[in-house]
Protein backbone atom coordinates (compact mmCIF):
# COMPACT_ATOMS: atom_id res chain seq x y z
CA UNK A 1 0.00 0.00 0.00
CA UNK A 2 1.37 3.29 -0.90
CA UNK A 3 1.55 6.19 1.07
CA UNK A 4 1.90 9.75 0.43
CA UNK A 5 3.96 11.97 2.75
CA UNK A 6 1.17 13.91 4.21
CA UNK A 7 -0.86 10.75 5.31
CA UNK A 8 2.03 9.45 6.86
CA UNK A 9 2.45 12.75 8.94
CA UNK A 10 -1.16 12.63 9.72
CA UNK A 11 -0.31 8.72 10.59
CA UNK A 12 2.75 9.35 13.03
CA UNK A 13 0.95 11.88 14.48
CA UNK A 14 -1.92 10.19 15.64
CA UNK A 15 0.98 7.35 16.59
CA UNK A 16 2.85 9.60 18.85
CA UNK A 17 -0.43 10.58 20.49
CA UNK A 18 -1.72 7.01 20.97
CA UNK A 19 -4.32 7.15 19.16
CA UNK A 20 -3.39 4.95 16.27
CA UNK A 21 -5.03 1.25 15.93
CA UNK A 22 -3.29 -2.22 15.86
CA UNK A 23 -3.70 -2.07 11.73
CA UNK A 24 -2.65 1.83 11.55
CA UNK A 25 0.81 0.77 13.72
CA UNK A 26 1.09 -2.48 11.11
CA UNK A 27 0.71 -0.17 8.28
CA UNK A 28 3.55 2.30 9.69
CA UNK A 29 5.60 -0.73 10.11
CA UNK A 30 5.11 -2.24 6.67
CA UNK A 31 6.00 1.41 5.18
CA UNK A 32 8.93 2.00 7.53
CA UNK A 33 10.48 -1.50 6.57
CA UNK A 34 10.34 -0.83 3.01
CA UNK A 35 12.99 1.33 1.19
CA UNK A 36 13.43 5.02 0.01
CA UNK A 37 12.71 6.42 3.27
CA UNK A 38 12.42 10.54 3.32
CA UNK A 39 15.94 11.27 5.47
CA UNK A 40 13.37 12.98 7.86
CA UNK A 41 12.28 9.71 8.71
CA UNK A 42 15.36 8.09 9.14
CA UNK A 43 15.32 7.47 12.56
CA UNK A 44 11.15 7.08 13.32
CA UNK A 45 12.04 4.19 10.96
CA UNK A 46 15.21 3.05 13.09
CA UNK A 47 12.78 2.73 15.66
CA UNK A 48 9.98 0.74 13.96
CA UNK A 49 12.71 -1.79 12.39
CA UNK A 50 14.07 -2.40 16.09
CA UNK A 51 10.47 -3.43 16.82
CA UNK A 52 10.40 -5.90 13.94
CA UNK A 53 13.82 -6.93 14.55
CA UNK A 54 12.86 -7.61 18.52
CA UNK A 55 10.09 -9.87 17.03
CA UNK A 56 12.11 -12.07 15.25
CA UNK A 57 13.74 -12.80 18.49
CA UNK A 58 12.97 -16.20 19.37
CA UNK A 59 13.82 -19.06 21.64
CA UNK A 60 16.61 -20.84 19.83
CA UNK A 61 16.72 -24.11 21.44
CA UNK A 62 15.45 -27.46 19.39
CA UNK A 63 15.04 -29.41 22.19
CA UNK A 64 12.97 -26.96 24.58
CA UNK A 65 9.98 -28.52 23.46
CA UNK A 66 10.32 -31.84 24.07
CA UNK A 67 11.61 -30.74 27.34
CA UNK A 68 8.81 -29.27 28.41
CA UNK A 69 6.97 -32.24 27.08
CA UNK A 70 9.06 -34.44 29.27
CA UNK A 71 8.67 -32.27 32.40
CA UNK A 72 5.09 -32.35 31.79
CA UNK A 73 4.98 -36.19 32.25
CA UNK A 74 7.27 -36.30 35.14
CA UNK A 75 4.41 -36.03 37.59
CA UNK A 76 3.15 -39.47 36.04
CA UNK A 77 6.13 -40.79 37.03
CA UNK A 78 5.87 -39.78 40.17
CA UNK A 79 2.08 -41.12 39.83
CA UNK A 80 3.93 -44.64 39.22
CA UNK A 81 6.56 -44.53 42.03
CA UNK A 82 3.79 -43.61 44.41
CA UNK A 83 1.14 -46.63 43.19
CA UNK A 84 4.80 -48.58 43.68
CA UNK A 85 5.37 -47.61 46.96
CA UNK A 86 1.50 -48.16 48.11
CA UNK A 87 1.62 -51.70 46.44
CA UNK A 88 5.01 -52.46 48.78
CA UNK A 89 3.34 -50.96 51.79
CA UNK A 90 0.19 -53.51 51.59
CA UNK A 91 2.70 -56.40 50.67
CA UNK A 92 4.89 -54.98 53.95
CA UNK A 93 1.27 -55.37 55.84
CA UNK A 94 0.79 -58.93 54.09
CA UNK A 95 4.26 -60.56 55.23
CA UNK A 96 2.99 -59.34 58.73
CA UNK A 97 0.17 -61.22 59.10
CA UNK A 98 1.54 -63.91 57.94
CA UNK A 99 4.36 -64.66 60.26
CA UNK A 100 2.37 -63.76 62.87
CA UNK A 101 0.10 -67.07 61.80
CA UNK A 102 3.01 -69.10 61.36
CA UNK A 103 4.14 -68.28 64.73
CA UNK A 104 1.13 -68.30 66.04
CA UNK A 105 0.38 -71.96 64.78
CA UNK A 106 3.81 -73.00 66.11
CA UNK A 107 3.03 -72.46 69.36
CA UNK A 108 -0.20 -73.82 69.08
CA UNK A 109 0.99 -77.27 67.48
CA UNK A 110 3.92 -76.96 70.74
CA UNK A 111 0.99 -76.79 72.86
CA UNK A 112 -1.33 -79.70 71.55
CA UNK A 113 -0.68 -83.42 73.45
CA UNK A 114 1.22 -85.43 71.50
CA UNK A 115 -1.16 -88.11 70.73
CA UNK A 116 -3.41 -86.30 68.89
CA UNK A 117 0.00 -85.41 66.55
CA UNK A 118 0.93 -87.62 64.02
CA UNK A 119 3.30 -89.97 64.35
CA UNK A 120 4.77 -90.93 61.25
CA UNK A 121 6.22 -89.10 58.59
CA UNK A 122 6.83 -92.22 56.02
CA UNK A 123 3.17 -93.58 54.86
CA UNK A 124 5.13 -97.27 54.33
CA UNK A 125 6.09 -97.22 58.33
CA UNK A 126 2.39 -95.58 59.16
CA UNK A 127 0.33 -98.54 56.32
CA UNK A 128 2.83 -101.64 58.76
CA UNK A 129 2.28 -100.09 62.30
CA UNK A 130 -1.54 -100.37 61.32
CA UNK A 131 -1.45 -102.86 59.82
CA UNK A 132 0.39 -104.49 62.88
CA UNK A 133 -2.83 -102.79 65.15
CA UNK A 134 -5.44 -104.39 63.13
CA UNK A 135 -3.96 -107.65 63.41
CA UNK A 136 -3.61 -107.52 67.13
CA UNK A 137 -7.08 -106.52 67.02
CA UNK A 138 -8.02 -109.47 64.64
CA UNK A 139 -6.37 -111.68 66.47
CA UNK A 140 -8.02 -111.04 69.81
CA UNK A 141 -11.76 -110.83 67.70
CA UNK A 142 -10.69 -114.35 67.54
CA UNK A 143 -9.95 -115.29 71.08
CA UNK A 144 -13.28 -113.60 71.83
CA UNK A 145 -15.03 -116.09 69.48
CA UNK A 146 -13.90 -118.79 70.65
CA UNK A 147 -15.45 -117.89 74.94
CA UNK A 148 -18.25 -116.85 72.99
CA UNK A 149 -18.97 -120.32 71.21
CA UNK A 150 -18.41 -121.62 74.47
CA UNK A 151 -21.76 -119.52 75.84
CA UNK A 152 -23.76 -120.34 72.40
CA UNK A 153 -23.68 -124.31 73.91
CA UNK A 154 -25.53 -123.04 76.77
CA UNK A 155 -27.72 -120.90 74.25
CA UNK A 156 -28.44 -124.49 72.27
CA UNK A 157 -29.13 -126.75 75.26
CA UNK A 158 -31.98 -123.72 76.65
CA UNK A 159 -33.90 -124.05 73.05
CA UNK A 160 -33.48 -128.03 73.10
CA UNK A 161 -35.20 -128.53 76.83
CA UNK A 162 -37.90 -125.68 75.60
CA UNK A 163 -38.78 -127.33 72.51
CA UNK A 164 -39.12 -131.09 74.09
CA UNK A 165 -41.41 -129.46 76.57
CA UNK B 1 -7.18 -29.93 26.89
CA UNK B 2 -5.19 -32.70 25.92
CA UNK B 3 -1.08 -33.06 24.82
CA UNK B 4 -2.10 -32.49 21.46
CA UNK B 5 -3.87 -29.41 22.14
CA UNK B 6 -1.20 -28.02 24.29
CA UNK B 7 1.32 -28.63 21.96
CA UNK B 8 -0.45 -27.32 19.10
CA UNK B 9 -1.90 -23.94 20.58
CA UNK B 10 0.14 -23.29 23.60
CA UNK B 11 3.76 -24.35 23.06
CA UNK B 12 3.86 -22.39 19.87
CA UNK B 13 3.59 -18.98 21.83
CA UNK B 14 6.98 -19.69 23.36
CA UNK B 15 8.81 -17.07 21.17
CA UNK B 16 6.52 -14.36 22.64
CA UNK B 17 6.88 -15.25 26.37
CA UNK B 18 10.58 -15.46 25.90
CA UNK B 19 10.59 -12.06 24.60
CA UNK B 20 8.57 -10.82 27.15
CA UNK B 21 10.90 -12.79 30.04
CA UNK B 22 13.93 -11.37 28.51
CA UNK B 23 12.66 -8.09 29.08
CA UNK B 24 12.37 -8.51 32.54
CA UNK B 25 15.65 -10.69 33.22
CA UNK B 26 17.90 -9.44 30.34
CA UNK B 27 19.32 -13.41 30.32
CA UNK B 28 18.43 -15.76 27.92
CA UNK B 29 18.73 -19.05 30.27
CA UNK B 30 16.61 -17.32 33.10
CA UNK B 31 13.99 -16.11 30.73
CA UNK B 32 13.93 -19.68 29.24
CA UNK B 33 13.65 -21.52 32.50
CA UNK B 34 11.08 -18.99 33.14
CA UNK B 35 8.84 -20.15 29.66
CA UNK B 36 9.45 -23.55 30.54
CA UNK B 37 7.34 -23.10 33.78
CA UNK B 38 5.16 -21.42 32.65
CA UNK B 39 4.41 -23.95 30.51
CA UNK B 40 4.07 -26.35 33.40
CA UNK B 41 1.73 -24.51 35.25
CA UNK B 42 -0.22 -24.13 32.21
CA UNK B 43 -0.32 -27.67 31.90
CA UNK B 44 -1.26 -28.41 35.29
CA UNK B 45 -3.85 -25.58 35.23
CA UNK B 46 -5.60 -26.96 32.22
CA UNK B 47 -8.76 -27.57 33.63
CA UNK B 48 -9.32 -23.39 34.08
CA UNK B 49 -8.33 -23.31 31.05
CA UNK B 50 -11.72 -23.24 29.41
CA UNK B 51 -12.53 -20.68 32.00
CA UNK B 52 -10.21 -18.19 30.63
CA UNK B 53 -11.27 -16.04 27.63
CA UNK B 54 -7.69 -15.04 26.46
CA UNK B 55 -5.70 -17.94 27.40
CA UNK B 56 -1.99 -15.99 25.48
CA UNK B 57 -2.99 -13.12 27.90
CA UNK B 58 -3.09 -15.50 31.00
CA UNK B 59 -0.01 -17.30 29.93
CA UNK B 60 1.47 -13.75 29.43
CA UNK B 61 0.65 -12.88 32.58
CA UNK B 62 1.87 -15.58 34.21
CA UNK B 63 5.48 -14.73 32.81
CA UNK B 64 5.52 -11.34 33.71
CA UNK B 65 4.79 -12.43 37.70
CA UNK B 66 6.89 -14.94 37.69
CA UNK B 67 9.60 -12.78 36.00
CA UNK B 68 8.79 -10.76 38.80
CA UNK B 69 9.44 -13.32 41.48
CA UNK B 70 12.69 -14.28 39.84
CA UNK B 71 13.98 -10.72 39.99
CA UNK B 72 12.75 -10.54 43.48
CA UNK B 73 13.95 -13.78 44.97
CA UNK B 74 17.82 -13.88 43.63
CA UNK B 75 20.40 -11.29 44.64
CA UNK B 76 20.86 -9.78 40.90
CA UNK B 77 23.91 -7.93 40.53
CA UNK B 78 22.52 -6.34 37.79
CA UNK B 79 19.52 -7.17 35.38
CA UNK B 80 21.57 -5.41 32.38
CA UNK B 81 18.98 -4.85 29.85
CA UNK B 82 21.01 -2.66 27.38
CA UNK B 83 24.12 -5.44 27.23
CA UNK B 84 21.16 -7.42 26.26
CA UNK B 85 19.14 -5.50 23.77
CA UNK B 86 22.84 -5.03 22.09
CA UNK B 87 22.89 -9.46 21.51
CA UNK B 88 19.29 -9.26 20.18
CA UNK B 89 19.91 -6.42 17.45
CA UNK B 90 23.61 -8.32 16.69
CA UNK B 91 21.75 -11.67 15.84
CA UNK B 92 18.50 -10.34 14.62
CA UNK B 93 20.61 -8.33 11.96
CA UNK B 94 21.33 -8.93 7.88
CA UNK B 95 24.58 -8.12 6.72
CA UNK B 96 22.53 -6.14 4.08
CA UNK B 97 21.93 -3.44 6.66
CA UNK B 98 24.02 -0.73 6.77
CA UNK B 99 25.40 0.35 9.71
CA UNK B 100 24.08 3.58 10.33
CA UNK B 101 20.34 1.56 10.70
CA UNK B 102 22.23 -0.54 13.31
CA UNK B 103 23.58 2.19 14.88
CA UNK B 104 20.34 4.02 15.30
CA UNK B 105 18.40 0.77 16.56
CA UNK B 106 21.37 0.25 18.95
CA UNK B 107 20.50 3.86 20.49
CA UNK B 108 17.17 2.98 20.63
CA UNK B 109 17.52 -0.04 22.41
CA UNK B 110 19.33 1.39 25.08
CA UNK B 111 16.73 4.35 25.25
CA UNK B 112 14.05 1.83 25.74
CA UNK B 113 16.30 -0.28 28.35
CA UNK B 114 16.19 3.29 30.23
CA UNK B 115 12.49 3.98 30.91
CA UNK B 116 10.62 2.69 33.74
CA UNK B 117 9.98 -0.68 33.86
CA UNK B 118 6.33 -0.28 33.30
CA UNK B 119 6.63 1.96 30.18
CA UNK B 120 9.21 -0.63 29.07
CA UNK B 121 6.73 -3.49 28.95
CA UNK B 122 3.70 -1.52 27.63
CA UNK B 123 6.13 -0.33 24.88
CA UNK B 124 7.20 -3.87 24.48
CA UNK B 125 3.81 -5.50 24.18
CA UNK B 126 2.19 -3.00 22.10
CA UNK B 127 4.82 -1.96 19.79
CA UNK B 128 6.62 -5.50 19.73
CA UNK B 129 4.08 -7.76 20.22
CA UNK B 130 0.97 -6.15 18.83
CA UNK B 131 -1.26 -6.55 21.40
CA UNK B 132 -4.48 -4.88 21.96
CA UNK B 133 -4.76 -2.21 25.11
CA UNK B 134 -7.50 -4.49 26.67
CA UNK B 135 -4.82 -7.62 26.32
CA UNK B 136 -1.91 -5.53 28.02
CA UNK B 137 -4.46 -4.42 30.80
CA UNK B 138 -5.22 -8.29 31.48
CA UNK B 139 -1.37 -9.01 30.91
CA UNK B 140 -0.17 -6.28 32.97
CA UNK B 141 -2.99 -6.16 35.02
CA UNK B 142 -3.35 -2.73 34.65
CA UNK B 143 -6.29 -0.18 33.87
CA UNK B 144 -6.90 1.07 30.61
CA UNK B 145 -5.67 4.71 31.70
CA UNK B 146 -2.70 3.57 32.97
CA UNK B 147 -2.06 1.18 30.00
CA UNK B 148 -2.31 4.61 27.80
CA UNK B 149 -0.40 6.97 29.97
CA UNK B 150 2.40 4.69 29.76
CA UNK B 151 2.44 3.98 26.40
CA UNK B 152 2.31 7.74 25.49
CA UNK B 153 5.12 8.16 28.35
CA UNK B 154 7.42 5.33 26.64
CA UNK B 155 6.60 6.70 22.77
CA UNK B 156 7.42 10.21 23.95
CA UNK B 157 10.31 9.75 25.30
CA UNK B 158 11.86 7.62 22.93
CA UNK B 159 10.44 10.33 20.55
CA UNK B 160 12.11 13.21 22.41
CA UNK B 161 15.52 11.31 22.66
CA UNK B 162 15.68 10.31 18.91
CA UNK B 163 15.15 14.38 18.24
CA UNK B 164 18.29 15.24 20.59
CA UNK B 165 20.04 13.09 18.37
CA UNK B 166 19.27 14.81 15.95
CA UNK B 167 19.89 18.14 16.93
CA UNK B 168 23.10 17.30 18.02
CA UNK B 169 24.29 15.46 15.17
CA UNK B 170 23.28 17.99 12.78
Amino acid sequence: MRMDSKNMEDLLKKYWACETTLEEEKELREYFGGNSIPDQWKDTAALFRYFEETKKKSLNDLAFESQVIHKIHAPKKSKLVRLAYNTMRIAAGLGVVLAATWFIRNEIRETTPQAVVDTYDDPKLAFEETKKALLMISKSFGTAEEQARKINMFNEAQEAIQREN
Amino acid sequence: MNLEAFQNRVLPVKNKLFRFALKFLGNEEEAKDIVQEVFIRVWNGREQMNEVQNWEAWCMRITRNLSLDRIRSVTRRHTQPIEDGYHVLQETLSPHESTELQESMNRIDQFIAALPEKQRQVIHLRDVEGYSYNEICEILELDMNQVKVNLFRARNAVREKLIKINAYGL
